[in-house]
């Protein structure tokens, strides 16, 4: 059985929906993607999840037990409002926040001293909150959800609000995290980040699950629609072949639309009698395009 | 229960980390050391005048002169009296009224007198027509004195007069004494309070008063802005998914009354170090404060109001503050509390003289004002056990539905940001948070 069981949980507010019947399961070492435009309802399950409110009906499951306050340990979490002490030291709150949910004082400081070294940041441990640079203070932060080693870490936009390289630190450290074992629930609006770190998503529209899955099988659903063909010299007449939809010009070639992957060879053949080709790819639908197709439809 | 305590340890640790808190504990700390030898500095200040007042008058050569007799009485009369306020100063005649007045209005300005006497003509009284001058504005206290000592002088020669003896003298100048005793008649013995103890007890009664007013208003302000800081700088959402929330807001409670307990025993230390210095000692022997008067049971009682006031409030207080979002809010969401608290005190307060009325015996069973006004009559008036306890049980009863509500709100409030919510809104957050 699997160590996350979300199953068909609806939470409903005062006069409205937040979220309609939401299922999904987390594996041991995996990270969870939850995708979906502001206001879909990923804030409200991760919220249940973590178990700040209670949903209505359905149910979850932690190792197969429900949830009591004897799981509050195990959880880790990073919310999207960032919250620290300000005023308090870097080791004061760490160890704090560690110590409420079970872990002994020595093993904490342990951590964080840990963390901070693996972050690069040694010098924080003394320092107050409110003394750090926003990005620095996200680490902070990120330490204050793992640092307990939890065994469900969520993470509600983990990465906003990171120049790029704090992104690759904290990502690389989230992997680390997913291969120790944990089971991270994970939520985002930058799709290159769930490509790289999520094996199954769930896409929420409006409260509503509209696409949810192995990432790798969904893409696998859509279409393959886009061809890529870069060659030394131009190609003409592109546009006119048969299937063909839309011809963009870039710098490293032509982004070419197609109605469907047999139109595919076509183009090739039709390349290769002009030039010389240096690439040619059938592109696969990236989550961008999933994610807009499937919520910019339902948009409509 | 160790996740609570390390809720407590926080609490109090930051607390007593901070800079403001160590600040304003001692600077009232010092206060209190001021005020506790104020007497004494003042005494000190005033040893350096001279003690007595003088005041001048013309010693005439003629025998038979009215105005140099009554002087020359009023000179022995203060002569005799020990460490008196007054001394009467002679001058001899010049033999001329204008140059008589010079002289004694130079002695003003030397400051060898404060004043001075002037006799007129004789009147119905006994003793001739008298004003005294000095340059200062109504000095009533003098002129009073002389008077007293005028009358005392004109009793003792007409009782001498009428031929009575040293101890009739003596019996009829004795000093008429009662002493007044409260009892308590419902119940219990009794056994009554002296006028040593009534007085120790509203003594202490006021002290415990004020203290229990401060302790509250002090920790609740503090509590109440504690969990809005939390709230507002959202770690709350952290802290409440890593204990449970009645933990941590008893824990936020109890750590903050051991910081309360901790200034309040300093204050308390700082208190008996200073009235144990031995200048001091003779100033708590003159106010006829015998500490070893107070009743045990005050104490007792004391301390159970004092804890279950403090507890009560104290959670009113962190509900309060977790259903404001920012800090800037607080003030007005907890004005409600500060004025129950507040008429709890004054009630107390103004009551001191009247701890009989109906005001303060329906209040003294009113949960929040109770601990306020049960002290008072317990301290100075006989109140029957069974009201006691009727009125600790409605308190521990209110605290228990309090802690209720409390932590019901507190599980709602934090979780609500944006403007502060209505009763309504909160209710409907409840339902939907199913909490």
């Amino acid at each position: 059985m699997k160590p996350l069981i979300v199953e068909n949980v609806m939470k409903q507010y005062a006069d409205k929906t937040a979220v309609n019947g939401i299922s999904f399961e987390v594996d041991k070492g995996e990270i969870y993607g939850l995708l979906g435009a502001n206001g879909a309802g990923k804030t409200t399950t991760m919220r249940m999840v973590l178990g700040l409110i209670y949903p209505d009906s359905g149910t979850i499951r932690y190792n197969g037990q429900p949830y009591s306050t004897k799981q509050l340990g195990l959880l880790g979490y990073l919310p999207e409002e960032r919250g620290l002490y300000p005023k308090i030291r870097v080791c004061d709150q760490i160890i704090y926040l560690s110590q409420l949910r079970g872990m002994s004082k020595r093993d904490a400081d342990q951590n964080l001293k840990r963390w901070l070294e693996r972050f690069e940041v040694p010098e924080y441990y003394g320092k107050k909150v409110e003394e750090l640079s926003k990005g620095n203070q996200q680490k902070i932060q990120f330490i204050a959800a793992v640092n307990h080693k939890p065994q469900f870490v969520v993470l509600d936009e983990a990465f906003s609000g990171l120049d790029p390289v704090n992104v690759e630190v904290l990502k690389a450290t989230v992997k680390e995290l997913r291969d120790s074992g944990s089971s991270i629930l994970f939520s985002t609006h930058r799709m290159e980040h769930v490509e790289e770190l999520c094996r199954n998503i769930t896409i929420l529209h409006r409260s509503n699950t509209v696409l949810s899955g192995n990432l790798k099988e969904l893409k696998g659903q859509f279409p393959r629609e886009r061809v890529i063909l870069s060659t030394r010299t131009e190609v003409k007449g592109l546009e006119d072949i048969s299937g063909v939809t839309l011809v963009k010009n870039h710098e490293y070639g032509y982004e070419i639309g197609i109605q469907s992957e047999a139109v595919g060879p076509e183009i090739l053949r039709h390349a290769l009698e002009q030039a010389e080709v240096t690439r040619f790819e059938i592109k696969e639908p990236t989550l961008n395009e999933i994610f807009i197709k499937t919520v910019g439809e339902r948009n409509e | 229960m160790n996740s609570f305590w390390t809720v407590v340890g926080f609490t109090a640790r930051n607390k007593f980390r901070g800079k403001a808190f160590i600040i304003t504990t001692l600077i009232i700390a010092l206060i209190i050391s001021i005020g506790i030898n104020l007497p004494y500095i003042i005494t000190q200040f005033d040893k350096g005048e001279s003690s007595a007042k003088q005041i001048g008058y013309i010693q005439s050569q003629q025998e038979q002169d009215a105005g140099t007799a009554t002087g020359n009485s009023l000179k022995a009369y203060f002569d005799a009296i020990e460490g008196s306020k007054i001394k009467m100063m002679a001058f001899p005649d010049k033999g001329d009224a204008a140059q008589n007045e010079q002289l004694l209005q130079d002695s003003i300005k030397d400051g060898a007198i404060s004043g001075y006497l002037e006799f007129g003509d004789m009147s119905d009284s006994g003793y001739p027509a008298m004003s005294y001058k000095s340059e200062k504005l109504l000095d009533i206290s003098i002129t009073e004195s002389l008077q007293t000592a005028l009358q005392n002088i004109r009793l003792q020669t007409a009782l001498q007069d009428a031929g009575l003896s040293e101890g009739q003298l003596a019996a009829l100048q004795a000093p008429i004494k009662i002493t007044t005793l409260q009892i308590a008649t419902a119940g219990s013995g009794g056994e009554g309070k002296s006028s040593a103890q009534q007085g120790v007890n509203m003594g202490l009664i006021y002290f415990i008063i004020i203290f229990l007013f401060m302790a509250i208003m002090t920790s609740g302000q503090l509590i109440a802005s504690e969990v809005t800081a939390e709230k507002s700088s959202r770690i709350m959402e952290i802290l409440i998914t890593s204990v449970a929330p009645l933990k941590q807001m008893f824990g936020k409670i109890f750590g903050m009354f051991l910081v309360v307990l901790a200034q309040v025993s300093l204050y308390v230390c700082v208190m008996l170090i200073n009235l144990s210095l031995p200048h001091n000692k003779s100033a708590l022997s003159s106010f006829n404060i015998d500490l070893s008067a107070i009743d045990p049971m005050i104490l007792a009682y004391s301390l159970i109001f004092f804890l279950t006031g403090f507890f009560l409030f104290a959670t009113l207080y962190a509900a309060v503050g977790s259903i404001v979002s920012r800090t800037e809010d607080l003030g007005q969401a907890t004005m409600p509390m500060t004025f129950i608290s507040l008429a709890g005190f004054y009630i107390a307060m103004f009551s001191i003289s009247t701890p009989d009325s109906l005001l303060v015996k329906v209040t003294s069973f009113i949960p929040l004002f109770s601990p306020y006004v049960m002290m008072l009559r317990l301290g100075l008036t006989g109140v029957p056990t069974w009201e006691v306890l009727v009125s600790i049980a409605i308190l521990l009863v209110s605290i228990y539905v309090a802690v209720y509500i409390s932590a019901k709100i507190y599980r709602t409030g934090v979780l609500m940001y944006g403007k502060r919510p209505s009763w309504k809104e909160i209710r409907k957050a409840m339902k939907a948070y199913k909490i």
